[in-house]
This record gives structure tokens, C-alpha cells and sequence, in this order.
């Protein structure tokens, strides 16, 4: 069989269809799942009005049908596509994005109101629109990425665009409640935090999976004390130390505290060595102990954190309110569309569709709900972290495993942050979430895991010889000459 | 130093393994963080009074009634004529101290505060059928309430206090069910809630001297005087350290001199023969001098363990708010927290660090009352909704003494009523046929204002149907003013309820 005989462009070669039958079953449990939220969602009595019925319908069925339409439309196009990828991911955050747009359905639309053209779209509008782009986007680079060589080659060139893009926000960013975090193109903004995250994962993964030899065998001794080897950290650890900056500059605490926990996983991953994560811990708590004292919205952030009921209206209101909700949903929730109280006709909790889904979800799916979304999220991470222990090399395994953290870390920093486990930082809950830039940067986060899951990409370059500075047994000085700290052995 | 040798790379899919390990282990600290919001605290967040689901449903749900025990409606709603919320009505001012008041604007108080959430609907405190509830299309059952207060007896007890502060705690000792929790003064709770009126009547009665928002009956903190005898006794006999016959050879010298206790001077009330005296004729002569020597030998553990099985030194638990009673300040190095045997001694007949709420000496009574058992005490006694009811039955909250103990007390306690010496004391508590026990307590507070006036008792001594405390503030010597009123009571109690 040729590229020929298809008719489509040759990047996606010979159609030969490999059925993907656990998909299928997985996806038509998401299909029957988010049906019986739709229906349900129609039934519930609005608080605002108790009593009034409706009959069997579903909540706003052309939006429904073409989110089902769009996922088996991707289920499809996997099929066609004849790779061997992995087939819970995409159920798993086709479950995501269905309970998203449920939730969004049922928040007032007019929480988001954008003109396109002649017509006027609303939050559940906005989103859809959102979700449609971002699995079509994570479809898109399953199948048609074939070579991670974009990705390895290029990690410097990667790093100095997200810089960029992160200053550029800093300058010319839009600002809006005293943050710019982004980032307007004619009609199209964006928060280029959200990509960055996706760039550090290439970078860390590019640069530990190179120097892992020499992270893991080398030491720096200080005394008795055995350290890791820091002339090989200094530049990894600048390009985090300049991306971290730039957010606390830009006081996106969150995405600070997404990659600073990313870096330290990878960190670990590549090197198996925990007196990393020990020095990575302890220079957190001294920078967090000194932002305390510096910063003040950290102190702010950190006063609410400990005692929230202190302020119940002022500061603490909006975790306090997210307590609350929690509290009235319980084992089972209040049913979907009969939470969230309306009090004069406003929300209890204004950021409820960027910050605070877990809240809403908690109320109206209860702890059960809340468990299942959980779960959800760790099979995502589960299968990430799968695809990178099988992955044919080190590059592919920490790309993997960085990709799939970064939805786990992420969905962890917000949870725990709703339930006042750590303090609250603004920061989306992955794929569940109102916005653009975050769902994106997840469908990209998706295609890349999906297309690292197939064993029939390109085979990776052959390992390169062992740098001959692997074979010094001299000082550690002589390894940090500009020689010695130059990447070896691509040629 | 650089350590290189060997290659000793480690597979990198074990450190992998090990990072999803910790997000694991991270999630499930989620979860866990998730079940304590959600099922530990939900009950008392999701009715914390600013939560919105309680504040819609205070403006939007017409609140459940409050009914006596004979179904007299005490409190039930109108609705406002302009904005069309509902508000609340109140029949009878005896219960304003009770019942309290629930607005949108001041909050709540009373019944209507720690029952909020059954009134509303918001939950009926079955958790089958509140989670049962939520698949229903009216997400509220406001529930009714149905009290086990008499009516009659509430405002019999109100107006016996009358223009003086004080407070009347009548009780069920075989159930523990309140029939009348009087506290003076009252307040116009309609005037609080009425939409026209809430305002200035609100801001009158936050503001008002006599502080009638102190439910007194429950956290009013009095000095006990003899009352408090009942308790030492109660002490001495359940802890074995005296029978009902002991007698203190040193006790009728005493009565005439004094009794010297770590250089302080006991003294007796005018009027004590000088002989030996049992706790019988101790409680009938409320003897100072045997009640100081009882509570020595008892000693100070064991006088505030015994209180404590009745109570003291914790908040009871109860409808309203309470507050703690002591036996002592309980700063102190002797033991049961006692300074020294000085204040031991004086706090055995009710004049050291001793202080205690109404409600706490009622039940002191229906221990008595109840053969040593202490019924746990409740105002409600069921609630009723669309999806059914519930009856909130007699809990027994201690065994405090052994029967038989309790009724050498109950004896000591009937002599100090009935006998003509005891009658001295006591006079107007004894009901006219019936077997009738109690104690006075004149409560010495310094200075030169009258005492507090105090009596407990209950009656019939054989099978008791009632126990009643009285305080009255500045009322004089307990047989003047307690006294009369508790046998007033006990008497309408048995002409309503009959024997």
C-alpha cells in the first residue's frame, strides 16, 4: 500500500483503520453519562424558584449533540488514523470537558458575553466553542505528529519564545484586576502562562534527558555533605528561576507554584535521586517564607488560608462561600442545576466558573461527584505517566510524564485550594474550567501524550555517545569551564 | 568531588513510578480534605446563618410553626404586604426567652436560632430523609416544632417572678422534658420580627440595662447558697465517705463557737440548736457547720466529680445556649481544683468559687427526683413535616447515685419542707396533698443588697412528676420569695396535670 492510494495529503500516510474498541466502549459510557446530566440538569428546580417543572428534555440539545458529535467525530479520525495509541485519554477528558460544559450550561450565561459577528454568545456558547477547538486541536496533533525531532532539537529556541512570550505579556499585556496575564492579537488574547507550561515541560524534558548521566552520577561535596552536581543545574535552574520570576512579577502565584512543582517532579523523575526534591523543598519554603514578608498578596493569600471565617465577608468570602457549597452538597450533592442559591439574583461565588468549578461540582455531584472527577484526573495522569514509562527513550519519557504532571499538579493546586487544603491561587482546574487559553493548552497537552503513546513514531535518534566528561574523574571546577558545559555529542 | 566509576543509571520508569505515587497520595489528601467539608462539617456549615442557602430560605420559606405541648400555636408567620416575605408572629411574651425571634435583618435567637434549620426546611435531621429530600422537586419541609413547655405553667412562672429578675426551671425527672423555662424580663419578640416595628425594637432590647437577651435560665451564673447543699450530699453519700446516719462528734461545739477551717471561721445562722445533727436534720436546719464538715470528708475530687456527673463544669448540652457551672474556680492546687479546705468548706454549703445556672440546679432536683438517674433535659419534643416526623425521646444522660442514696436525700429534702422546723425555711412550697421534697437557698453575695433567692425541689417525693428551680434576684431569703412561688407552681402542675 502507498501514501497514493488514500488521496489525502501524505503526512497522514496510507489509511489502514485499527478499530479502537475500548474507546468505543468507554466513549459510550461518557455519551450515556453526560446524556443523564443533560436530562437531569433540565429536570432540577432552580433554588430561585422551587416548583416549577419541566418536562423530560434535555438541557440545551443542540449544544450536547455537538459535543458528542464532535468526540465521536474524533474517535473516528483515531480509527482512520491506524495508530496504536493510547485509548483512555481521550474518554477520560472527553468526561472532563462533557461535565464542563454541563456546569457551564447551567451557571447564568451571562457570566460571559462575547459579540462574534451578528451573534451574541454566552458562557456555555463561549465554551463549547472552546472545547470544539481544543479536540480538534488535541486530534489534529495525535495523528499528524509523527517525530518529536521539532521538539528535541529546538529546546533553547523553545525556552527564549516562552521568555519572550512572558515579557511581551509583561509589557504589552491587557491588565485586569491589577494582573496582566494577557496577552491581546488583534480579536484573539491569550494567557501565555498556560503555553509556557507546556514549553517548560519540552525544555526540562530536552535538557534532563540529556544531562541525566551526569545529574545522577555527579556530586558536588561540601564537606561531608554530598550535593547535587551545580554547575550542571546553574542553567537549567536559571531558565526556571527567570520563568518563575516573570510570574511572581506578574503575580500569578498559581503558575508559579504549578512549575515550580512540575520542575521538582521532572527533577525526580530524571534522576531518581530525592536529595533534590529535598533542596528544591526547602528553597521553597525560604522563597515562600520570604514573599510572605515581601509580598502582599501572599500575606493576604496565606491570612485567608489559615483562618477564613475570620473575615467571612470580606477577604475570606469567596473560600468561605466555596466551603459552604461543599458543605451543602454532601454525600450526594443537591442534583445537577439545584445548588448554588441565589441570593438578590447573585451567585454566592463570582469566580465560580474560572476558579471555583470544583465548588460548584461539589454542591451539586456531592463527595461522590467530587471523588469521580478526582478520579478522573488521576487516570489522565495514570495513562501519562504509562505512556512515559514505556516510551522508547529518556526525551520521550520525561516529555510524557511532564505533560501528564502538569494536568495532575495543576488540578491538584485548585482543588486543594477550593477545599482550604493550601492556600487559594488563581489558577484553572484543567479541562472543567471556563476559558480559552487553559482548555487549548490541555488539547495540546492531550495530542502530544496521544501521539507519544504510539510505539510507531519515528524511532529516536540513536543514544549518543557517553560525553567524555562523563568519564572525568577530575574536579568538579574543570566541569564547569564554558567547554565542558556545552552539550555534547549532537553532532 | 566528582564521583563517577561505574554507570549506575537507575531505569527511569521506578522514579516515574515514584512521582505518580505522590500525586496518589496527594489526591487522596483531596479526598479526604473533600469528606471533611462535605460530610463532617456539612451539617453545621450548610446552617451556618450566612450561608446562602439558609438566608434564601429564610426570605423565601415560610417558617415552621411552634406549638406547646397541647398544640397552642406560639409562633407562625404573615406576610408583609409590600415585599410579600413572610415574617413572623408570636402569640405569647412568656416565650420570647424561649422561642427568641428570627428576622432577616437582626438574625436569630432562642429555639429559632438553634433550630433554624428544621424550620426552614433546610434539613429535618435525619439524614436518610435529607438525602431522600434532594430528589424532590421543593427542596424545603419546614418542620414544626412541638414543645414539651406547658403554656399555662410558662406564664404561671412569668408572672410569679413578676417585676423581679430571676428565672423558673421546671422539668420531667423521669423523662427530662422542660414544662416551663421562665426568665424575667421578657421581650416583645413580635415587635423584633414585625417588618413595621423591627428596627426600634431591636435596638431597645440590645440595649436595654436589665439585658432581657440573657436567656437567665440557662446562662444566668448564680451564687447557689444552701441549694448547693443538695449537692455536697449527693457527693458524700455517692462516694461513700457518709452514710445517712453520720454524725461529727465536733459539730454541736461548733454551732456556738464556730467552725475554725485553715484560720477561716465557719459560722452557722441564728437560730441552729447546738446538737448532732444527720443529713436529715442537717438538711432540715440547713446546717452550715455539718454541710462544711460533709464536704471535707468527702473532699474536693470528689465533690467536683459528682457535680460533673450532673453537669457542672461543661456546657450542658440543651436547645438554648448554656452556660458552665462550677463548683470552683478550678485554679487551684487541692484537689478538684480547690485553693484549700477553706473554700472547700464554704463551697459545701454554697458560698465559695460555687457558681451555677438555673437549669443546672433543676437537674440537681430531678436526680434526686429520679432515684440517681439524670435524664438528659430537652425543650423539643418532636418535629413534624411534610415527609412525616420525629419524636426526640427521654435520653438518660448519667447515673449520677445509686437509689438508694437518692432517697435518704429525697428524705432529707421532704423533712426540710414538711417537718415544722423545715417549714421555717421553706414555707409556701409544700403542695396540699401531695408529698412534697425541696430546699431552700438564701445566697449571701457581700455588700449591702438583699440575697438571691433560691429554692429546688420536686414532688411527689414517691414517684416525682416535677421538679422545679427558682432564682429570684435580690428576692430575699429563699422561704420568702422562691419558696412560695415553687409550691405555687408544683400546685398548677397538679391541678393541669393532675397526680
Amino acid at each position: 500500500m502507498t501514501a497514493a492510494t488514500s488521496g489525502l495529503p501524505s503526512i497522514l500516510g496510507p489509511i489502514r483503520p485499527r478499530p479502537r474498541g475500548r474507546e468505543t466502549k468507554l466513549l459510550a459510557v461518557v455519551a450515556i453519562t453526560i446524556l443523564a446530566g443533560s436530562v437531569s440538569l433540565e429536570l432540577a428546580p432552580r433554588v430561585a424558584d422551587p416548583g416549577v417543572s419541566q418536562g423530560l428534555s434535555l438541557a440545551n440539545p443542540l449544544h450536547i449533540a455537538v459535543y458528542l458529535g464532535l468526540i465521536g467525530l474524533a474517535h473516528l479520525v483515531l480509527i482512520l488514523s491506524g495508530r496504536r495509541m493510547d485509548q483512555v485519554l481521550l474518554p477520560a477528558t472527553a468526561m472532563l470537558g462533557g461535565v464542563s460544559l454541563l456546569l457551564m450550561e447551567r451557571l447564568p450565561q451571562t457570566l460571559v458575553s462575547q459579540a462574534v459577528g451578528p451573534w451574541k454568545l454566552g458562557l456555555g456558547d463561549v465554551q463549547l466553542a472552546w472545547l470544539i477547538l481544543s479536540f480538534s486541536l488535541a486530534t489534529a496533533l495525535a495523528v499528524t505528529v509523527r517525530s518529536d525531532r521539532w521538539l528535541r532539537l529546538y529546546k533553547y529556541t523553545w525556552a527564549a519564545a516562552g521568555v519572550a512570550l512572558l515579557v511581551a505579556t509583561y509589557f504589552l499585556g491587557d491588565e485586569i484586576n491589577g494582573q496582566r496575564l494577557s496577552l491581546s492579537l488583534g480579536p484573539i488574547s491569550g494567557q501565555p502562562a498556560e503555553l509556557l507550561k507546556v514549553i517548560l515541560v519540552v525544555f526540562l524534558a530536552g535538557y534532563l534527558s540529556e544531562y541525566r548521566p551526569l545529574l545522577v552520577e555527579e556530586s558536588t561535596k561540601v564537606g561531608p555533605i554530598s550535593l547535587p552536581p551545580l554547575p550542571f543545574l546553574a542553567p537549567m535552574a536559571a531558565m526556571w528561576a527567570i520563568a518563575l520570576g516573570l510570574v511572581i512579577v506578574q503575580r500569578d502565584l498559581g503558575a508559579a507554584l504549578l512549575f515550580f512543582t512540575v520542575f521538582l517532579f521532572m527533577l525526580y523523575a530524571a534522576t531518581g535521586r530525592p536529595g533534590y526534591v529535598i533542596v528544591g523543598v526547602i528553597l521553597f519554603l525560604a522563597g515562600s517564607f520570604v514573599m510572605y514578608r515581601l509580598v502582599g498578596t501572599v500575606q493576604t493569600r496565606v491570612d485567608i488560608w489559615i483562618d477564613p471565617f475570620k473575615s467571612p465577608t470580606g477577604d475570606g468570602y469567596q473560600i468561605v462561600q466555596s466551603l459552604y457549597a461543599f458543605a451543602r452538597g454532601g454525600l450526594i450533592g443537591t442534583g445537577l442545576g439545584a445548588g448554588l442559591p441565589t441570593v438578590g439574583g447573585n451567585l454566592p461565588i463570582p469566580a465560580v466558573h474560572t476558579d471555583f468549578p470544583l465548588a460548584a461540582l461539589g454542591e451539586e455531584l456531592g463527595l461522590v461527584g467530587v471523588m469521580a472527577i478526582l478520579g478522573l484526573f488521576l487516570v489522565v495522569v495514570e495513562r501519562g505517566l504509562r505512556i512515559a514509562a514505556s516510551a522508547a527513550d529518556d526525551f520521550r519519557a520525561l516529555l510524557a510524564a511532564g505533560l501528564a504532571l502538569v494536568i495532575g499538579t495543576q488540578a491538584f493546586i485548585i482543588a486543594a485550594g477550593n477545599l482550604k487544603l493550601i492556600p487559594l491561587t488563581g489558577i484553572t482546574l484543567p479541562f472543567i474550567s471556563y476559558g480559552g487559553s487553559s482548555l487549548l493548552v490541555n488539547g495540546i497537552i492531550v495530542g502530544l501524550l496521544l501521539a507519544l503513546s504510539d510505539r510507531g513514531v519515528e524511532p529516536p535518534p540513536p543514544p549518543k555517545p557517553r560525553s567524555r566528561l562523563t568519564r572525568l574523574t577530575g574536579r568538579v571546577t574543570r566541569l564547569a569551564t564554558p567547554d565542558a558545559g556545552r552539550p555534547a555529542g549532537r553532532t | 568531588m566528582t564521583t563517577a566509576g561505574a554507570p549506575r543509571l537507575k531505569p527511569i520508569g521506578r522514579a516515574i513510578s515514584h512521582v505518580g505515587l505522590a500525586l496518589t497520595v496527594a489526591f487522596a489528601g483531596l479526598a479526604l480534605g473533600a469528606g471533611y467539608w462535605q460530610v463532617i462539617r456539612s451539617p453545621d456549615l450548610s446552617n451556618a446563618p450566612d450561608n446562602p442557602v439558609v438566608i434564601a430560605a429564610a426570605r423565601n420559606v415560610v417558617r415552621g410553626q411552634i406549638v406547646d405541648r397541647d398544640g397552642k400555636v406560639l409562633a407562625t408567620n404573615k406576610r408583609d404586604a409590600g415585599t410579600g416575605e413572610p415574617y413572623r408572629v408570636y402569640s405569647d411574651r412568656a416565650f420570647s426567652t424561649v422561642i427568641g425571634y428570627a428576622t432577616p435583618q437582626f438574625g436569630t435567637a432562642g429555639l429559632e436560632r438553634s433550630w433554624n434549620a428544621q424550620l426552614t426546611g433546610v434539613s429535618n435531621g435525619n439524614p436518610i430523609g435529607d438525602l431522600l429530600r434532594k430528589f424532590q422537586t421543593d427542596p424545603y419541609d419546614p418542620q414544626k416544632l412541638t414543645l414539651g413547655i406547658s403554656s399555662a405553667l410558662q406564664r404561671a412562672a412569668v408572672a410569679g417572678l413578676g417585676d423581679d429578675r430571676g428565672a423558673v426551671v421546671m422539668l420531667d425527672p423521669t423523662t427530662g422534658v422542660i414544662l416551663a423555662l421562665a426568665s424575667t424580663p421578657t421581650y416583645d419578640t413580635s415587635a423584633i420580627t414585625d417588618p413595621q416595628t423591627s428596627r426600634n425594637a431591636f435596638a431597645a432590647v440590645r440595649d436595654a440595662a436589665s439585658k432581657p437577651l440573657l436567656t437567665r435560665a440557662t446562662q444566668g451564673q448564680y451564687v447557689p447558697g444552701s441549694v448547693f447543699k443538695i449537692v455536697t450530699a449527693i457527693a458524700g453519700l455517692g462516694s461513700g465517705q457518709i452514710t445517712p446516719s453520720t454524725t461529727y462528734p465536733e459539730q454541736p461545739k461548733a454551732e456556738t463557737s464556730g467552725l475554725v477551717v485553715g484560720g477561716f471561721r465557719v459560722r452557722e445562722h441564728a437560730g441552729v440548736p447546738a446538737r448532732s445533727f444527720n443529713v436529715a436534720s442537717a438538711t432540715e436546719w440547713s446546717s452550715n457547720i455539718w454541710y462544711a464538715l460533709t464536704g471535707l470528708r468527702t473532699g474536693g475530687d470528689n465533690l467536683a466529680k459528682f457535680a460533673e456527673r450532673m453537669g457542672f463544669g461543661t456546657q450542658l448540652p440543651f436547645d438554648l445556649p448554656t452556660a458552665r457551672s462550677q463548683v470552683t474556680n478550678g485554679d487551684g492546687s487541692a484537689p478538684g481544683g480547690f485553693s484549700d479546705d477553706t473554700e472547700l468548706a464554704n463551697a459545701s454549703y454554697g458560698q465559695g468559687e460555687t457558681l451555677v445556672t438555673p437549669l443546672q440546679m433543676g437537674l440537681v432536683a430531678a436526680t434526686v427526683a429520679n432515684g440517681g438517674i439524670l435524664m438528659k433535659p430537652h425543650i423539643v419534643i418532636a418535629t413534624t413535616g411534610r415527609d412525616g416526623g420525629r419524636t426526640i425521646g427521654p435520653e438518660q444522660q448519667n447515673v449520677v447515685i445509686a437509689p438508694d442514696d437518692a432517697a435518704a436525700i429525697a428524705a432529707a429534702m421532704q423533712r426540710a419542707v414538711e417537718s415544722s422546723i423545715g417549714r421555717q425555711f421553706t414555707s409556701g412550697a409544700k403542695v396540699a396533698g401531695v408529698p412534697t421534697a425541696g430546699k431552700s437557698g438564701t445566697a449571701e453575695l457581700g455588700g449591702s443588697g438583699a440575697p438571691h433567692s433560691w429554692f429546688i425541689g420536686f414532688a411527689p417525693v414517691e414517684s416525682p412528676k416535677v421538679a422545679v428551680a427558682v432564682i429570684v434576684e435580690r428576692g430575699g431569703r429563699g422561704g420568702e420569695r422562691a419558696a412560695p412561688l415553687a409550691g405555687d407552681l408544683m400546685e398548677l402542675y397538679f391541678k393541669t396535670f393532675g397526680r
